[in-house]
């Protein structure tokens, strides 16, 4: 065979492979697209029921909670439940807050249960959400816009009382230490 | 709600995954959910006759000192594939899917819901790290994704670029509370007892640690006695103890569940060693759940399950002087002991199964809403690595309800 033979075959077998991994990444962006979308449904489900709840407490307990924490919790409660007026996560974090002040007797178990589904729900849509901004960085997806206008999509951000991602090395002291 | 629990071992090994399986299994079947597991066994005769299912056999690597398990390949692939359609789960939940084992291959070929937990404690596995973009695309899947401590988050953090809320291993409180202790080892006889349970003929499990410890225990409580159970090379035991030690030292060999049960029973002190590698150390669970103080070394996962040292003593690993001392004052002290005994009861609690199989349940009911799809048994990118493409004339009998797979291509 000639060199122009090996060579077209050479470029064949590299387009084959381009053709593939392209197809491959699509497949995983439509496919996280679709993890994220569902994992913010259930987001905003968790969201929702939790500021329902927090209205609820605030028409059936306010004796017990006093009138300024009452009329803060309420306030903020609707303000979470029109997610559309202003800063989503300013508002959630408002309830979150004002949650943590109420006192133990008088929060509901159904509310304490909600703020864990907040937390889970909020941790598996970050989970999403990072690991399609982790393909999309790929120099095939990003030159070849493969994510096809779909917006990237935003971290939810909120305080909900769970501990913060730990990177980094082990802390000193105590624990087996990372062999490199 | 109907579950699909993957177990990645080979079931008829005992090993701390399968239990896991097993006990969570068991847990979320009480509370009336239809559970089942799919795993590898060496003799399909050995799996429980309903509620397992066999996905053959798996090759066993040497991988952080013991033994993973190696098992891709198209019958397999085909086992899964059966069994996703047959079980028409709510949520699959696949255990250590970062090796190539079936729970990976449950990530590759299932379409739905899928949740995952990571057991897995080591930083230096050149394995995983070499692994990880490999496996990524399919680790992608994972809605949900869970870690047995704060440090196989870490590892997971770290390697595999995802983060997993963090839910600790189970232990059944009552079945290690309750029941008669070894005969002829009853606790707080004349003759105190210390317990060592692993392992013995490996290192890094401490018991050469333990061992010089207890010359020196021996010599403040001549009637002291170490039992070692677990298991290990029973020849090589005389010589590990060594002539001046013979007297105190009983080796028990491996125990079967119950018997460990009796065993922490009958114990007054029980001591973990160990010196590195644990990722969390559910043996003192059972021994607290058990009513034995608890002696410890300083990792990471034992300070965290003896929450800093309140419900057990920690000692810093290695530290021979330490390690008796600690032995020695507990063994004096009856008061002590019950002491830790009581405050180890109480940590206990928050991980008996009905606890962590709750917390478990709110991340499937998280990742899987009511009404939605379920999981199904995909076929959009696998034929490409596993090479069978189900013919177009069985349309998935399994998908059903709103969201019937769109057909591309």
């Amino acid at each position: 065979m000639t060199t122009g033979t090996w060579l077209l075959l050479a470029a064949g077998l590299v387009l084959a492979l381009l053709l593939v991994s392209v197809t491959f990444t699509l497949t995983r962006l439509r496919r996280l697209a679709g993890r994220v979308r569902r994992a913010r449904e259930v987001l905003d489900a968790a969201l929702l029921r939790r500021a329902e709840l927090a209205a609820a407490l605030t028409r059936e307990r306010s004796d017990e909670l006093g009138a300024a924490l009452t009329a803060a919790l309420a306030e903020a409660a609707a303000e979470a439940r029109a997610p559309s007026a202003g800063d989503r996560e300013a508002a959630e974090n408002q309830v979150g807050r004002l949650l943590r002040r109420v006192p133990a007797g008088t929060l509901t178990p159904e509310l304490t249960e909600a703020g864990l589904r907040v937390g889970l729900a909020r941790r598996f849509y970050n989970d999403a959400v990072r690991d399609t901004r982790a393909l999309r960085r790929g120099r095939l997806a990003r030159v070849l816009r493969l994510h096809a206008r779909r917006p990237l999509p935003r971290y939810f951000d909120i305080d909900d009382g769970l501990d913060a991602v730990l990177t980094g090395p082990a802390p000193a002291g105590g624990g087996p230490q990372p062999r490199r | 709600m109907r579950i699909g629990l993957v177990c990645p071992y080979q079931w008829d090994v005992p090993g701390g995954v399968q239990y896991h399986v097993r006990d969570l299994a068991e847990t979320l079947r009480a509370l009336g959910h239809h559970v089942e597991v799919l795993t590898p066994a060496e003799h399909e005769e050995d799996l429980p006759a309903e509620h397992v299912t066999w996905a053959g056999r798996a090759v066993p690597v040497p991988y952080n000192g013991s033994m993973a398990s190696m098992q891709i390949g198209l019958v397999s692939a085909a086992r899964v594939r059966r069994w996703l359609r047959e079980g028409a789960f709510d949520v699959v939940h696949v255990h250590e899917p970062a090796s190539p084992s079936v729970s990976l291959l449950v990530c590759i070929i299932a379409k739905g819901p899928i949740v995952a937990t990571f057991h897995a404690a080591t930083t230096r596995s050149k394995v995983l790290a070499a692994l990880g973009p490999w496996v990524r695309p399919w680790l992608e899947k994972i809605s949900g994704r869970i870690a047995v401590s704060d440090f196989a988050r870490r590892v997971q953090v770290e390697h595999l670029g995802g983060d997993a809320v963090v839910i600790p291993n189970g232990v059944h409180v009552p079945a290690f509370a309750e029941g008669p202790p070894l005969p002829g080892y009853a606790r707080g006889g004349d003759a105190p007892t210390i317990g060592f349970l692993g392992r013995y003929d490996e290192p890094r499990k401490g018991l050469p640690v333990l061992l010089d410890a207890m010359r020196t225990v021996v010599r403040d409580h001549p009637r002291a006695r170490l039992l070692v159970a677990g298991r290990g090379d029973p020849d090589g035991f005389a010589d590990l103890v060594g002539a001046d030690l013979a007297p105190h030292v009983t080796l028990l060999g491996e125990l079967a569940e119950t018997e460990k049960a009796a065993f922490l029973r009958s114990v007054d002190v029980y001591c973990a060693p160990n010196l590195l590698g644990e990722s969390f150390g559910v043996v003192l669970l059972e021994a607290m759940a058990a009513g034995a103080p608890v002696v410890a070394s300083d990792l990471d996962a034992f300070g965290r399950v003896l929450a800093d040292g309140t419900a057990g003593v920690l000692v810093p690993r290695g530290d021979v002087a330490a390690l008796a001392r600690a032995l020695s004052g507990l063994l004096a002290d009856p008061v002590r002991r019950a002491e830790l005994a009581g405050a180890g009861t109480r940590a206990v609690a928050g991980y008996d199964w009905s606890v962590v199989a709750q917390r478990i349940l709110a991340v499937y009911e998280t990742v899987a809403p009511t009404g939605g799809i379920g999981v199904t048994a995909s076929a959009d990118d696998d034929p490409a690595l596993l090479g069978t493409p189900p013919p177009p004339g069985e349309a998935h009998p399994a998908v059903s309800g709103p969201f019937r797979r769109r057909v591309r291509r």
